[in-house]
């Protein structure tokens, strides 16, 4: 599904070239659960933004269910992750401004699903995540957990093959934490592949796969 | 998407309520000012724009040059009209009619109001048969459309003087009926039209048929004497070339006026002037209508665009300012997968809704800003948006320009946020913030420059009108009244004596005399020649009418020679010292004694030091005082001062007006202060002095709600610094400098810049004055004085508020 050769990232630190990712090559194949880990710094983050698209690597080829991204223009990239990638981020990044429907909607509008079908949409999701009650609340209305559900429910909303997740659960309790890994792994049962970055040995633990960043270099 | 983009632009709204407030005040205030100015220019451009092939409809003008001195009449000779068909090839259709002011109309058996008898009617012509074939544009209602005007003793009238004068007649019973102009000219009416709709200075609403005149014998048949009440209009035949119509015209005219000797200081010349020129150009009037500047319409439009930048200045500067909270919405939507073009779209969708709340409250506040520039407005014209659809397009293309203007730049640049920087909260590292800050920065300083100029135009605006108004003119001007006598054929007029000597036997009149004012807007000259031995001296001199009394009512000094005698027509001239220095004499006793004229020599018995006859727009002219009875058609009355009670004075004109009213019952008795007719020479620059003021207000205050919007905003921002540094032992006084001098700094470069362009400007508008006011230095330092002031005052109004705030707020909420 996802493939790297030779991805670097670096920055022009005063002159020189800091290196942020380091040559990476990297398989990831349709339905794995993969968490990324490594110490603070080691360019996880930044890795899994360049797998959402959202960044560009400095040099290397990049692959994604079948198509070099690395040659793609900014409007075909875009296109491809609207499609087929879902993020979900530690602080949440969910709209102040809209409530949780219209947050969940949004991913639907600029992929311009009809009216009508994305409100049958967006009730199923709510419906799945037990939210219905809270649908006209706004984000900071929500405990964290609550806030994170429905960062989740908006990755899901447009049903991507892959979920991206830059610690899901940082922010959250061990309760809370647990709820939403019980949820991945439910996802990944279902058939999408997930990639998270997590801190926690037991989070990674709920995944099939852990890839190791030290220094920009897997391990 | 749409409606989702408008609920998000409305939750901003309500967060942002102050901002909010500032951006929708700042552009109604713009909106508004712009709506008017529309309606005042667009009311002025549409003037006879309606008339079949307008484009080539002309009215022939005289211009004169008159011993060096230039002349501007709208009318042409007598004869010149009927030559001119004859003679002239090019000219498809023409036709030529006399304007009659103030005509006698009486009605026979009238049973109207007035019994049929109406004095001084306004709107009426002698047209010939071709004036409505000339502008068809007349709808008939009754009578004979074919040639109405062609017999004499015809009359065509408008509906509303048929209902006037045949009240509850119907337009088909008028036909026939009589209408005598004049107590002689006995004609009947030949047809009824409508009044005409369109916007025009075509306002008659009678036409005599022009052979009522001829077969009066009323015309002047004279080839040499102009009159603007002769009006000839030409339709020319396609592609001519005006300038040898121009020159063909004016050869029929030298041909025939034979007696003149014309050379280059000297001559008379016909010119075409263009239907679309006549509502505009002040050498020539207007059928007595009023003229439109297109300065005035254009430094209005000015103020407006001024107004309404400084409007969408505030959004754009307040917008990106609060570009950070909406940083994170916009970093996430990217990821959701929104184009920039979507976003782009978002931004200037929630700047449509901004801009279409301030122009529904403009809507509100524009008839209030109608009477603001209520001097300005046209009699016709009309705030009504439900019936004004050409207005209602304006208004959305307004919107629409005004969306774009503020809200283009703000889209961009809160659109071109990326969202990886954004999700790790380093959009505002770097160099995209410092070039913002510039731009915002910029902005700022551009709204201040408006703001200054606008204060040191009016400053000196204010000056120049204070100095025409206090500048000794040579004459006295307090408490004279000045009233006019009506025109009669009995010469001597008797009771002109009798007014004269009554109003001189009244206590509260310290002098009154047969007198024109020494001072006015519409003068008489004439061309005196004056032979000094060896050479011949032409000069154009004014003539003013006064009798004995005239030099000690006005206080005007003589500086040489003796009063002038008693007479009933030109006799002596007392000359004042512009002419005797043209005549060659620099000591004015040299000119007591010498004759001037040619058939009929006049001495000349004084001089008297100069007086500005006229506004200072215009230098001091040659001028001769003589006594005239018969010709003299006004009083002028010098009043004791009233200490201060004005019934004094009230009682003397009343019982002036029993005594005009007993001796002219046909006229009604009128008075006007001489020092005030005096301030109307300069109606239209207190016109200008009272718009710049208004605009100087308003520039202002939007200038300075977006001050505040802005200070609002760092405040907010530095509350934490604020906080600690108080806590460090900062005074109130200390965090208040902190937080004005960036803003203060900003208004006095704006200071710099726009006194140079002020001065230069300003220095070009006096440039209008025979006599003007110095640009003082310190108009400016006290303009910018002024506008710190304010701008201090405004800053304070929040700085304040966050000196004084208690420190562990702030502090503890981190
Ligand atoms: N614009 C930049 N210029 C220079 N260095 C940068 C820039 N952006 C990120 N970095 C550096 O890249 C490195 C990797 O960042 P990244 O966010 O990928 O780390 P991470 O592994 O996700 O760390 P954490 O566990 O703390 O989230 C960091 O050392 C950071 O300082
Ligand atoms: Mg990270």
């Amino acid at each position: 599904m996802l493939e790297f050769k030779g991805i670097s990232k670096w920055y022009n630190v005063g002159g020189n070239k800091t290196y942020i990712l380091n040559n990476v090559d990297l398989i990831i194949r349709e339905g794995e659960f993969v968490s990324i880990m490594g110490p603070s710094g080691s360019g996880k983050s930044t890795l899994l933004h360049i797998m959402g698209m959202l960044d560009e690597p400095s040099e290397g080829y990049h692959y994604f269910m079948g198509q070099a991204v690395h040659l793609l223009k900014e409007k075909q990239r875009s296109q491809l992750y609207k499609q087929h990638i879902g993020f979900v981020f530690q602080a949440y990044h969910l709209i102040d401004e809209l409530t949780v429907y219209e947050n969940i909607e949004t991913p639907l509008i600029y992929q311009n699903v009809k009216t009508s079908e994305r409100k049958a949409m967006v009730a199923d999701i709510l419906d799945r995540f037990q939210m219905v009650g809270k649908k006209d609340l706004f984000p900071t209305q929500l405990s964290g957990g609550q806030q994170q559900l429905v960062g989740i429910a908006r990755a899901l909303i447009a049903s991507p093959r892959l979920l991206l997740a830059d610690e899901p659960t940082g922010n959250l309790n061990s309760k809370q934490g647990e709820e939403i890994m019980e949820i991945f792994k439910k996802l990944n049962n279902e058939g999408v592949t997930i990639i998270q970055v997590t801190h926690s040995e037991k989070n990674a633990g709920y995944g099939s796969r852990v890839i190791n960043l030290l220094d920009g270099r897997i391990s | 998407m749409l409606k989702n983009y408008f609920r998000v632009a409305l939750r901003n709204f309500w967060r942002n309520k102050v901002f909010s407030a500032i951006n929708i005040l700042g552009l109604a205030i713009g909106i508004s000012s712009a709506l008017v100015i529309y309606l005042i220019v667009q009311y002025d451009l549409s003037f006879d724009k309606f008339h079949k092939d307008g484009d080539r409809i002309y009215r022939v003008v005289t211009d004169i040059k008159f011993a060096g001195e230039p002349f501007y009449n709208s009318g042409v000779t007598d004869p010149f009209a009927v030559a001119a068909r004859k003679e002239i090839s090019g000219i498809e259709l023409c036709s030529n009619f006399y304007t009659a002011d103030d005509i006698k109309v009486v009605i026979p058996n009238s049973t109207s109001e007035k019994q049929g008898i109406f004095r001084k009617q306004k709107n009426v012509t002698y047209a010939d048969e071709y004036y409505f074939k000339l502008f068809p544009f007349y709808k008939w209602i009754a009578g004979n459309t074919q040639d109405p005007l062609k017999a004499p003793y015809q009359t065509v009238i408008t509906e509303s003087r048929a209902r006037t004068y045949f009240p509850g007649l119907d337009p088909k019973a008028v036909i026939g009926k009589q209408i005598i102009y004049d107590d002689s000219l006995k004609t009947s009416v030949s047809a009824v039209i409508r009044d005409p709709e369109e916007i025009t200075d075509f306002t008659f609403r009678e036409f005599i048929s022009m052979a009522t005149m001829d077969a009066n014998h009323m015309h002047n048949e004279e080839w040499g004497s102009v009159t603007s009440s002769n009006q000839f209009f030409v339709k020319l035949a396609p592609n001519q070339s005006i300038a040898k119509l121009n020159s063909e015209l004016s050869a029929l005219l030298k041909k025939n006026n034979k007696n003149e000797q014309t050379s280059s200081t000297n001559y008379m010349i016909e010119q075409l002037q263009p239907l679309s020129d006549i509502h505009f150009n002040d050498h020539y009037d207007n059928f007595g209508q009023r003229l439109a500047q297109k300065n005035t319409l254009w430094g209005l439009s000015l103020v407006a665009g001024f107004l309404l930048l400084l409007g969408c200045i505030n959004f754009i500067n307040l917008t990106t300012a609060q570009a950070s909270q909406r940083a994170k919405e916009i970093g996430v939507r990217k990821t959701m997968g929104s184009t920039q073009k979507q976003l782009v779209f978002q931004f200037l969708s929630e700047t449509l809704f901004t801009t279409l709340i301030a122009a529904f409250v403009s809507a509100i506040i524009t008839p209030w800003l109608l009477q603001i520039f209520s001097d300005f407005i046209p009699a016709g014209l009309h705030f009504d948006l439900l019936n004004q659809p050409q207005l209602i397009l304006f208004m959305i293309a307004l919107v629409l320009v005004v969306t774009l203007l503020s809200g283009f730049y703000p889209a961009m640049i809160l659109s071109g946020f990326r969202p990886v920087l954004v999700l790790k909260n380093q959009a505002f590292g770097g160099t995209a913030k410092t070039r913002r800050t510039w731009i915002r920065k910029t902005l700022t300083v551009s709204q201040f420059v408006i703001a200054q100029f606008l204060i040191m135009a009016t400053l000196a605006v204010t000056k120049q009108i204070h100095f025409t108004l206090s500048k000794d003119l040579g004459f006295k001007k307090d408490a004279i009244i000045t009233m006019r006598i009506p025109w009669n054929n009995r010469k001597p007029d008797p009771n002109r004596d009798v007014l004269l000597n009554e109003i001189n036997k009244m206590p509260e009149v310290q002098l009154a005399s047969l007198a024109e004012p020494p001072a006015s807007t519409n003068t008489s000259s004439r061309t005196i020649k004056y032979k000094d031995g060896k050479k011949e001296i032409e000069t154009d001199v004014q003539l003013k009418y006064g009798d004995t009394n005239y030099l000690s009512l006005y206080r005007l000094k003589l500086l040489a020679g003796r009063n002038i005698q008693e007479s009933d027509s030109e006799r002596e001239y007392i000359i004042n010292e512009t002419y005797a220095k043209i005549l060659g004499f620099n000591n004015p006793e040299d000119a007591i004694g010498k004759m001037v004229g040619e058939d009929k020599k006049i001495p000349i018995v004084g001089v008297v030091s100069n007086f500005h006859q006229s506004s200072l727009h215009t230098p001091i002219k040659p001028l001769a005082i003589c006594s005239a009875k018969n010709n003299t058609y006004s009083i002028s009355v010098a009043l004791k001062s009233s200490n201060g009670d004005s019934k004094n004075w009230q009682n003397a004109f009343a019982k002036m007006g029993v005594v005009y009213k007993r001796l002219y019952p046909e006229e009604d008795f009128k008075y006007d202060f001489f020092d005030e007719s005096i301030a109307k020479f300069y109606k239209s620059e207190q016109d200008i002095s009272r718009l710049l003021k208004w605009a100087t207000g308003l520039a202002i205050f939007i200038s300075c709600l977006g001050l505040l919007g802005l200070v609002i905003y760092t405040t907010n921002l530095r509350m934490k610094e604020i906080s600690v540094r108080k806590v460090l032992g900062a005074s109130v006084r200390n965090l208040i400098t902190l937080l004005s001098t960036d803003f203060i700094r900003l208004v006095i470069i704006s200071f710099f810049v726009a006194t140079p362009i002020a001065w230069w400007s300003m220095n070009k508008w006096l440039q209008n004055y025979a006599y003007r006011t110095e640009l003082s230095w310190w108009l400016f330092p006290l303009s910018g004085f002024i506008i710190i002031l304010i701008a201090l005052l405004t800053l304070s109004i929040q700085t304040f508020r966050a000196a004084v705030a208690n420190p562990t707020k702030a502090l503890r909420s981190e």
